[in-house]
Parts: C-alpha cells; sequence; structure tokens
C-alpha cells in the first residue's frame, strides 16, 4: 500500500481550476519531486493535501487513513509534516523553542498534566529538548539555540523550519521549496539533508525549482501544467519528455 | 499618618491588587493568544453580578458565590467565544467590542434581575473559612487587602503556569503564526478558546472580590471605560509579560494617586502616554527595560 495516495484531487478557485483530477501516489521510503511552471498547482495540492485547503473532489489517503477534509493540525498529528515556502517561524519563541513546538503536541496535549508539570511530561521536555539541540546541531544552528527565531537570517530561518518539520519524526515530508532563494552553498546543505532523509528510509515528496536539485535527488519525478499531471517517470525520462519541455519553454 | 490617609493608602493598594490581577487575566488573551478582545468587562460583569445577586437575593456564603461567579464567567467566555473567534483580528475586536456593549445594557435594562441603574446594594463583607471550623470575616481594610492580595498571588501563580513549558509555548505559536502553528499539531481555535475561557472565568472571580469590596455593582462597573484601562495598562506595561502588566497596573492605580493628579487631567495624561509608548516602544515599558538590558 502507498502510503499518500492521492485520486482526482480537485480545486477550484472561482472558476480557475488549480488542481485538475491529478492523481499522485508516493510509497514508502520513496523520494518523489512534484515539479511545473509557476501557477501550475504544486503548492494548492500541498495545501490540499495537508488541510489548509479543502478539496472540491478527489480523495485523499495516508497510511491508509482518508485524510481528505481533515483540519491540518489532525493531519500533522497523523505524521505528515510540512514546510511553507513563505518561509515561516515563531518569530518570538527562541530557535530551540520553535522546535519544542512541533514535537509537544505529538506527545500529549492533556491540559493538567501540563500545567501542573507532571513527571511524565517533564521527562517528555527533557527529551524533546535534546532531540531539538541535536537537530539545530544538524542544522547548523547550535550556537543560535536562543536566539528568538525572527532574528535569524533568512537562510538560517529556512533551515529551521526544515529542522522544525523533522521535529516529530514524520512518516511523510512535504517540502515546498526548500532551495529556493538561498546562496548556493546552503543549496548543497539542503540538498545533503534532503539526500540524508532519504538514507534514513524517509518518504519525502519536494516542490522544487531548482532543476539541479530536483534531478540529483528525486527516484521519481512527476511534472503539472495548468493543475493537470502532464508526465510522471525518472530524471531522465523527464529530461527528455518532449511535453515537459513544452511546457516549460513553449513550443 | 492620619488615619483617614491610611485607610486611603490601603484603599489604593486593594485597587492595584485587583487591578492588576484582572489586567493579567485580560493579558491571557490580549498578549498570549495575540487576540484583541474587547469583551473583558462583560465576564468582570457576569462574575460580579452573580457574586452580588447570591450573597444578596440568595444569602449564598462568600466561598459559593465567588465559585458560581468564576463559573458563570468562564461559561459565558466560552459560549460567546463560539462564534466570536468565527471572527479574526479587527472584526474579531469590533465583536468583542459588541459583546461588552450589549451585555453592559442588558445589565442596566434587566432591572428585575439586576436592579439595572438603582445598583445591587448591601453586598456582605466576604467571611472566609473551612465549613465547621473558625470563620473569619474579613470587614475591615487590611483584612481585605490581603485577601486582594492572596486573589493577585493565585491569579500570578495561574498566569505563570499558563504562560511558560508547553502551555504557554501552544499559546504564543498561535500568537505568532496561527498557520504555522496548525502545521506542528496545534489546533490555533482550541488554544485561543482555552486562553479566552480562563481569561474570562479569572475576571470573573475578581469581579466578585471587587463588588464583596465595594458592596455595591453598578452596570457602570462594566462599560467600555474598563476596557479603556485594561487596555493601558497592558500596553503601557508590556504586553504579554508579567513583570510589564503589574508595572502598568501600579503605575495606572497607585502612581496618579500618589501624584495627586485630577481625575480630568488624569485621563488626559493617560492617553498621551499610552500613544508616545505606541510609537516609541510597542512592547511598551518591559520592551524599553529589555532593550536597555540586551543593548548594555
Amino acid at each position: 500500500m502507498a502510503l499518500l495516495e492521492i485520486r482526482g484531487l480537485v480545486k477550484r478557485f472561482l472558476g480557475v481550476t488549480a488542481v485538475d483530477a491529478v492523481d499522485l501516489t508516493v510509497e514508502r521510503g520513496e523520494l518523489v519531486s512534484l515539479i511545473g511552471p509557476n501557477g501550475s498547482g504544486k503548492t494548492t495540492l500541498f495545501n490540499c493535501v495537508t488541510g489548509y485547503l479543502a478539496s472540491d473532489a478527489g480523495h485523499v489517503a495516508f497510511d491508509g487513513r482518508t485524510v481528505t477534509r481533515a483540519a491540518p493540525h489532525r493531519v500533522a498529528r497523523l505524521g505528515i509534516s510540512r514546510t511553507f515556502q513563505q518561509v515561516s517561524v515563531f518569530g518570538r519563541l527562541t530557535a530551540l523553542e520553535n522546535l519544542l513546538v512541533f514535537l509537544q503536541q505529538h506527545q500529549e496535549e492533556d491540559f493538567f498534566a501540563r500545567l501542573v508539570r507532571t513527571r511524565r511530561v517533564r521527562r517528555l521536555e527533557a527529551d524533546a529538548i535534546a532531540r531539538a539541540r541535536t537537530l539545530l546541531d544538524l542544522v547548523g544552528l547550535g550556537a543560535r539555540a536562543d536566539a528568538p527565531a525572527g532574528s535569524l537570517s533568512y537562510g538560517q530561518r529556512k533551515l529551521l523550519a526544515f529542522a522544525a518539520a523533522l521535529m516529530p519524526d514524520p512518516e511523510l515530508l512535504l517540502l515546498d521549496e526548500p532551495a529556493a532563494a538561498v546562496n548556493p552553498t546552503m543549496i548543497n546543505q539542503m540538498k545533503d539533508h534532503i539526500l540524508g532523509l532519504h538514507r534514513q528510509g524517509k518518504t519525502v515528496l519536494l516542490v522544487e525549482h531548482n532543476m539541479d536539485v530536483v534531478m540529483d535527488v528525486s527516484q521519481r519525478i512527476v511534472v503539472l501544467d495548468h493543475g493537470q499531471k502532464i508526465a510522471e517517470g525518472t530524471p531522465d525520462a523527464i529530461r527528455r519528455d518532449p511535453r515537459v519541455i513544452e511546457a516549460y519553454f513553449g513550443r | 499618618m492620619a488615619p483617614g490617609q491610611q485607610r486611603y493608602v490601603v484603599h489604593v493598594l486593594i485597587f492595584t491588587a485587583l487591578f492588576a490581577a484582572l489586567a493579567l487575566s485580560y493579558d491571557l488573551v490580549v498578549g498570549h493568544v495575540g487576540s484583541l478582545s474587547l469583551a473583558h468587562p462583560a465576564f468582570f460583569g457576569v462574575g460580579a453580578y452573580t457574586a452580588a445577586i447570591l450573597s444578596t437575593r440568595a444569602a449564598w456564603p462568600f466561598a459559593a458565590d465567588l465559585a458560581a461567579a468564576v463559573v458563570a464567567a468562564g461559561l459565558v467566555a466560552a459560549l460567546a467565544g463560539v462564534p466570536l473567534f468565527r471572527l479574526v483580528e479587527h472584526a474579531f475586536a469590533v465583536g468583542t467590542l459588541g459583546f461588552a456593549l450589549v451585555a453592559w445594557i442588558v445589565a442596566t435594562n434587566w432591572v428585575e434581575v439586576t436592579r439595572g441603574p438603582l445598583c445591587i446594594t448591601g453586598i456582605p463583607k466576604p467571611v472566609v473559612g473551612v465549613p465547621g471550623g473558625p470563620a473569619l470575616a474579613i470587614a475591615t481594610l487590611p483584612a481585605y487587602y490581603w485577601l486582594a492580595l492572596a486573589a493577585l498571588g493565585v491569579v500570578l501563580v495561574l498566569y505563570r503556569l499558563l504562560t511558560t513549558f508547553r502551555l504557554g509555548r501552544a499559546f504564543h505559536a498561535v500568537r505568532d503564526n496561527e498557520v504555522l502553528a496548525a502545521s506542528a499539531g496545534i489546533d490555533p481555535l482550541r488554544y485561543r478558546m482555552l486562553a479566552f475561557t480562563i481569561g474570562g472565568a479569572l475576571a470573573g472571580g475578581i469581579g466578585a472580590l471587587y463588588v464583596h469590596y465595594l458592596s455595591v455593582m453598578c452596570p457602570e462597573e462594566m462599560t467600555v471605560a474598563l476596557t479603556v484601562n485594561l487596555l493601558v495598562i497592558v500596553f503601557l506595561g508590556g504586553v504579554g509579560t508579567m513583570r510589564g502588566v503589574l508595572v502598568g497596573a501600579v503605575l495606572f492605580t497607585a502612581l496618579p494617586e500618589v501624584l495627586r493628579l485630577a481625575p480630568t487631567w488624569r485621563l488626559v495624561i493617560y492617553g498621551a502616554l499610552l500613544l508616545v509608548i505606541v510609537v516609541r516602544s510597542p512592547e511598551g515599558l518591559e520592551g524599553l527595560v529589555r532593550r536597555r538590558a540586551s543593548a548594555r
């Protein structure tokens, strides 16, 4: 059974069909990229899968469970993490706290246990802090753990958001343009991080415009144009596909 | 100090403690989940009227009417929150303002229950104690001062527990970025409702203490003027910070008494001060202090 299964997904905005009957499956452990020209519906598809937009038709299943009209926080708790194209962090929380937020809701949400800080919650918190520090070190932000996230540079915030998405150890990771608007060194870092996740057996669905990154990391590529899936295949096949060339460069 | 002057000082201290507690309960909503509610006087009023009515007409003991005030105000906040939180940002602020106005109008016109502009009078002084044990009447000013201080202490502890550690982090995540908070598995509405309900319940409890102190409850106690006072306290001191709100409450209630400012000038000065603070230091005095500290 595929980890993520999207069947006939449709999303319309005021008569414009942003996602037009798209089928997409991602197998467990796979690294799949979703590409397409601007406005081809990639981010809209992400938003439909993660509950931020209500789809007009179609079906989305994660690990065999229907998530078609689940709220974003429910989708997240099932084990789907996502990053946003517009870099977003909790500006007034520290870098460390930013990561802690992303794990705690997966562990417990008992109001009174939190209020009185039961021994169990305090132990979970200590473990979460240890995990957060490891992840901050991984993305090179170990020294900025106590800095407010709002004070970090754009690239650092991007890395922080990435680390935060990893915090709950998600089954599926949806990355929306992780290599956009960052310098070449960081693009390579991101590429390494993504490949690292893949080696660990994580399932990744990537939206990215940087073709070098896409071609280097993906096992399989799905191409959207005007909301429709126009091609699907290995990086080599996609590179030579005339429909893809046409969509990107015109006839 | 002459006895009259002494009494006056204690009176100001009681007001300061009650206002500080009320401002902290307000800051749970405004400062920590970032929802600009203007409905707080309604919850204060619900608690105040609940205690006033139960202690006069039904002769409930103090502890019982205080508990009822907390529950009633929390319940009203929870019920009001359901439709109000369908609104966002400015619409939410305007919606809560409308709710506060409606609550005030109901208090003024529902004469059979609230006696309207005639006010509920003769609210007894509180008697605290355990059932069967010794009872202590809070009849003197100093005794009331200790009661107000204890109430402030309870609110401070709750405020601290709610705004730090995992609960505080979830509140702050919702405040800083609602969309991102949802992707972290936080239900923004749930946490907004939680802060709104607890803030409302605490305001109700303080309303009960307030009317037991004054022994009278009138609709004017829950007008928009109270919202303005709370906004000044919270934004002057430092929204979302315990120390800031406490400093704001002291500056707002105690200082003008000490400086003997004429009431007319007081509001002018606060208005001007608020403008200066919002322009120069949106995080209030607390923000100024912190910037000084980090610049050093």
